[in-house]
């Protein structure tokens, strides 16, 4: 599962969530929003068929995670479930090693990009301190994961936009995007290269949109969507 | 504009410039300044000026009379084919009293002046012996030269400009150059950005965002800059 020429977040990510709660195993992933379902990082098999499973039913923690932006603990997945999921649920029911499964969303502002999924063998509940500190590493963890994936695919190394007339408009909408928001000026910047990077346009054009105020980050869950 | 008041326009310019060369001292507020008063002491209607990326080479608007986009494209085309970049590349001021009359030398330049009513356009190199930094834009709204006695003036205001930037007592570290550069062009980043918040924030234009910014820097009397980086990083709310 580990990638070790990979830069960091593959291969390190699933360790550094180990390094602050007390589970079995971890992975890192992207899904929900405009990022296609896919392991970062797991530190071992069992959780990254955990993972799989849920990218393939399309359904769970992670996916519960994503969608309400809040952490999904399940404590005691199958003597007592917190919720049932149709397909997810009886299909970890064969699997007896995963007792206990955590869910963490991954998010940069309320853009939501991913989730962490933790397992452990025995069921019992994550202490309250470890639960903050894994959030506190998402906060850190969703950043690299998401300039990790854009550059991958080429566009990180690319400058902000090859004319300056660009760069300015990218500038200005990185404003818009902070006040939209209230996120830092990398934060938004960030974002605005993840949506250029998923809607495979150029951050220049983004800048257009939201200049225009054609389109918008919204508060809640961070799409980015029509203006009315 | 009489010819008295011309005067008196340029001598407050100059020793306007001068203040601002102390320790510590605002590059872009003084850039500002600068090109403000060639709007109101020469002949023209529009001023731009550009610095050169000291990395890339690739020429940067850091100061404008106007914040509207439509006159910062039309800078900005300048400074990619065009006049601008002539100068700046030659070191030498490139005059143009007849934009109509360059003959598609550069298109799109020529296109952006016309939509915006500029028939002339002067650029003067930001110039200190051998070391061209960046160039200062005039653009008129009428064919013809600009007066021998303007043309001075706007050369002696880019080079106290530019003189102010390379700031003559460390001219020689190579190094520190790069970083006043770098500064004044990474300030404009910030300031773009603190407009793109205040124009979002209060429904405002560009131009119009700009002038809060700077009405707040000049009352409150802190650089241009650091008003913006509070505004972009949520400390300061306008």
């Amino acid at each position: 599962m580990r990638q070790h020429d990979q830069p960091a977040g593959r291969g390190v990510a699933a360790e550094a969530v180990l390094a602050v709660a007390p589970v079995a195993g971890a992975s890192v992933s992207t899904l929900g929003g405009f990022l296609s379902p896919e392991t970062i990082d797991a530190s071992d098999d069992t959780i990254a068929r955990v993972d799989e499973l849920q990218f393939d039913l399309g359904e769970g923690p992670c996916w519960d995670a994503v969608t309400t932006g809040r952490p999904v603990l399940e404590p005691d997945l199958r003597g007592r479930p917190g919720r049932v999921w149709p397909a997810f649920s009886r299909a970890i029911a064969e699997s007896d090693d995963v007792a206990a499964l955590f869910a963490i969303p991954l998010q940069v502002g309320p853009v939501r990009i991913g989730a962490i999924d933790m397992y452990d063998v025995r069921p019992g509940a994550l202490a309250e301190a470890d639960l903050l500190r894994t959030i506190a590493l998402a906060a850190e963890l969703s950043r690299t994961v998401l300039r990790q994936v854009i550059e991958e695919n080429g566009l990180g190394e690319a400058p902000l936009a090859a004319r300056p007339r660009s760069r300015r408009r990218i500038h200005q909408a990185t404003g818009f995007v902070i006040a939209q928001l209230d996120v830092s000026a990398a934060d938004a910047e960030l974002l605005i290269q993840a949506r250029a990077f998923a809607e495979g346009r150029t951050m220049a054009e983004i800048a257009d949109d939201i200049l225009t105020k054609r389109r918008r980050f919204t508060v809640q869950g961070g799409e980015f969507e029509e203006e009315r | 504009m009489s010819e008295t008041s011309r005067e008196t326009g340029l001598l407050d310019a100059f020793a306007t410039l001068a203040d601002t060369l102390v320790a510590d001292y605002d590059v872009v507020e003084m850039l500002q300044v600068l090109v403000d008063t060639c709007r109101e002491v020469l002949d023209v209607t529009a001023v731009g000026l550009l610095l050169a990326d000291p990395d890339t080479g690739v020429l940067d608007l850091v100061a404008s009379t106007s914040e509207e986009s439509r006159i910062v494209e039309t800078l900005q085309l300048g400074a990619e084919a065009g006049p601008c970049v002539d100068c700046f590349r030659d070191g030498r001021a490139v005059l143009v009293p007849d934009i109509d009359a360059t003959d598609g030398r550069w298109p799109d330049f020529h296109a952006a002046a016309a939509s915006q009513g500029f028939k002339g356009v002067f650029a003067m190199p930001m110039r200190l012996r051998n070391q061209t930094i960046g160039a200062l834009n005039l653009f008129r709204a009428a064919v013809g030269d600009l007066n021998a006695r303007d043309l001075r003036a706007a050369q002696a205001l880019a080079d106290v400009a530019t003189i102010g930037i390379l700031h003559e007592r460390s001219f020689r570290a190579n190094d520190v150059l790069r970083d006043q550069l770098q500064g004044a062009l990474n300030s404009r980043v910030t300031i773009e950005q603190a407009k793109g918040v205040l124009a979002h924030r209060h429904q405002v234009d560009m131009d119009e965002a700009f002038r809060m910014l700077r009405g707040y820097a000049r009352s409150n009397r802190v650089p241009l800059a650091a008003a913006a980086r509070g505004v972009v990083e949520r400390r300061l709310r306008l």
